[in-house]
């Protein structure tokens, strides 16, 4: 894909819209948004924790789910990585690429 | 690995604390150094805390004056904001959207995009804002 998967510039650790990927095969994971969204999370934890962040870091999320009826599912794990004193955050619903039902992007602290 | 400080933003008028009153995983703002980053807002009435779901002028007053409000809780302005995304629920309300702006904004207004997409909660339009801190 023509982008990077995170930017680091100055402070600030800026992580492209993340869809759920399937680890062991490198293809797109067609899940629930539950499930979706867990994988997402444990992904950008993973990039953020590569250049020396974290998601206790974050500062920004914005999350796009292809229907807002699922707001609370993804909720319901979204909570569980950030525990703390969470990023700010704006979500919509939105039609999203290659058949995801989840993406999500951040900007953290480097 | 930045020496920044990472600060919760919350605002004073605690009826405006959504994510707080219904228990939401995030923060209203977070505070990074020189910048503010607000949680997109919706239309929430400062009194009651429910929310205002009347004409969608209205509904964006309220939202940007909910915003002049967290921004003021912590030291900013609306004139501080550098950058607004706005998020409209039908993109036909845009011209008066803009209508209301510019009662808001009259003059060297801060970068924008409006779009229209689902929102949560019936809201007619949902703003978030990155600001100067100080």
């Amino acid at each position: 894909m023509p982008l990077a998967t995170a930017i680091r510039a100055g402070d600030f650790v800026f992580v492209s819209g993340v869809v759920a990927i399937d680890p062991a095969s490198g293809e797109r994971m067609h899940g629930t948004v539950a499930a979706e969204t867990r994988q997402i999370l444990t992904a950008i934890a993973a990039v953020l924790e590569a250049t020396g962040s974290s998601l206790a870091k974050a500062v920004k999320v914005n999350v796009l789910i292809y229907s807002m009826l699922e707001y609370n599912n993804m909720n319901e794990v979204y909570r569980e990585f950030f525990p703390e004193e969470p990023p700010a955050r704006t979500v919509c619903g939105a039609g999203l690429s290659g058949g995801s039902k989840v993406e999500i992007e951040c900007v953290a602290l480097a | 690995m930045s020496r920044l400080s990472r600060t919760v933003i919350e605002p004073v008028n605690p009826k405006l604390n959504v994510s707080r009153n219904a228990n939401l995983p995030h923060s209203p703002g977070i505070r990074v150094g020189g910048y503010i980053f607000l949680s997109g807002m919706g239309p929430v009435d400062p009194a009651t805390g429910g929310r205002n779901l009347g004409p969608i002028a209205e509904q964006i007053r309220q939202t940007l004056r909910n915003m002049g409000h967290m921004l003021e809780s912590a030291g900013s302005s609306l004139g501080r904001i550098v950058k607004i995304t706005i998020v409209l629920a039908d993109i036909e309300d845009y011209d008066e959207m803009n209508r209301v702006w510019r009662e808001f904004f009259p003059a060297d207004p801060p970068a924008r995009t409006t779009c229209a997409l689902q929102l949560s909660n019936g809201n007619g339009v949902e703003i978030e804002c990155i600001a100067l801190a100080e």
